[in-house]
């Protein structure tokens, strides 16, 4: 098996994984983090591997990194800081 | 006693950065302006559901789950399908190209087919544009993603069309490879929106 095989599997796995969570979770700091993980290690995933960003320019790289990096943690303040966000986002 | 250490890592050993940028300049321009659009509007998602806590808990739980994970699988499959096209092109196996680019655009319109199917179930179920807020964000949301998987099926019917007359080689193939990153662009944003209105609660 080649590695693009071992990449496909693995991100299959993961998603098979994630569909097995919306079948049974309920909302909790524990899904939030998985849901978290689940995003990061997905995106790094395509961006290193299909993308082939690893050997790629580091600017670029550092970029779409960025992109699965603030996702996730924005997933996580959105779990423990709703009514923070309410209240900044609210009229008057 | 052994020094010998075994890996069980399915990933290969990290490869020095060569500096080299995929494709071509015009995509990546493209490739930028994508994400931040996306980063917009999972603004939105983060604001609407702060406000409504109710709507975006119980939501997930009336869509087909199945429509979603079939979506991620036929798209992560079709984004390998680009991988080896890529590895092939370099090895100057173009027959062999051409196929992998015709796998990628029957899987990619997997998607729109099976987008069909869940919102004509989704209507009969009674979640149209006005079911609700976590209803209308998941439309606005998934639509949105939807045109810009169209593009980039349009890219594909490009490149399979210029693989076919032969215009690509192991020298010259960053159209071919600026079709295949913004392709895999439209997976890292559905990874991101599959678990949002799918899993998340």
């Amino acid at each position: 098996m080649g590695h693009a095989e071992r990449i496909w599997l693995l991100l299959i796995g993961l998603t098979a994984a994630g569909a097995w969570l919306a079948e049974t979770g309920h909302s909790s700091w524990g899904l939030s983090l998985v849901v978290a993980g689940l995003i990061g290690v997905k995106g790094h995933l395509v961006i290193d591997h299909y993308m082939e960003m690893r050997t790629a320019s580091p600017r670029f790289r550092r970029l779409l990194h960025a992109f699965v990096v603030l996702v996730p943690v924005l997933v996580l303040l959105s779990h423990g800081f709703s009514d923070v966000l309410q209240r900044l986002t609210s009229l008057g | 006693m052994s020094d010998t250490v075994i890996s069980v890592s399915p990933l290969p050993p990290p490869v020095a950065a060569t500096g080299r940028v995929p494709g071509n300049a015009g995509i990546w321009v493209g490739i930028f302006c994508v994400l931040v659009e996306f980063l917009l509007l999972f603004g939105v998602y983060f604001v609407a559901k702060a406000h409504h806590r109710e709507a975006f808990l119980a939501g997930p739980d009336k869509l087909a789950t199945v429509a979603g994970v079939t979506i991620t699988f036929l798209l992560l499959t079709s984004g390998y399908c680009m991988v080896k096209a890529v590895e092939t092109i370099r090895a100057d196996r173009r027959r062999a190209t051409l196929g992998w680019v015709l796998g990628a655009i029957v899987l990619g319109l997997g998607y729109p087919l099976v987008k069909f199917f869940e919102i004509r179930w989704n209507v009969a179920h009674g979640i149209d544009g006005e079911a609700g807020i976590f209803y209308t964000t998941y439309y606005y949301l998934t639509l949105n993603h939807l045109v810009h998987v169209s593009w980039g099926l349009l890219g594909l019917f490009w490149v399979a069309a210029r693989t076919a007359l032969g215009m690509y080689s192991p020298r010259d193939y960053s159209g071919l490879e600026a079709a295949a990153v913004y392709w895999h662009t439209t997976d890292v944003i559905w990874l991101v929106i599959f678990p949002f209105f799918y899993v998340l609660r």
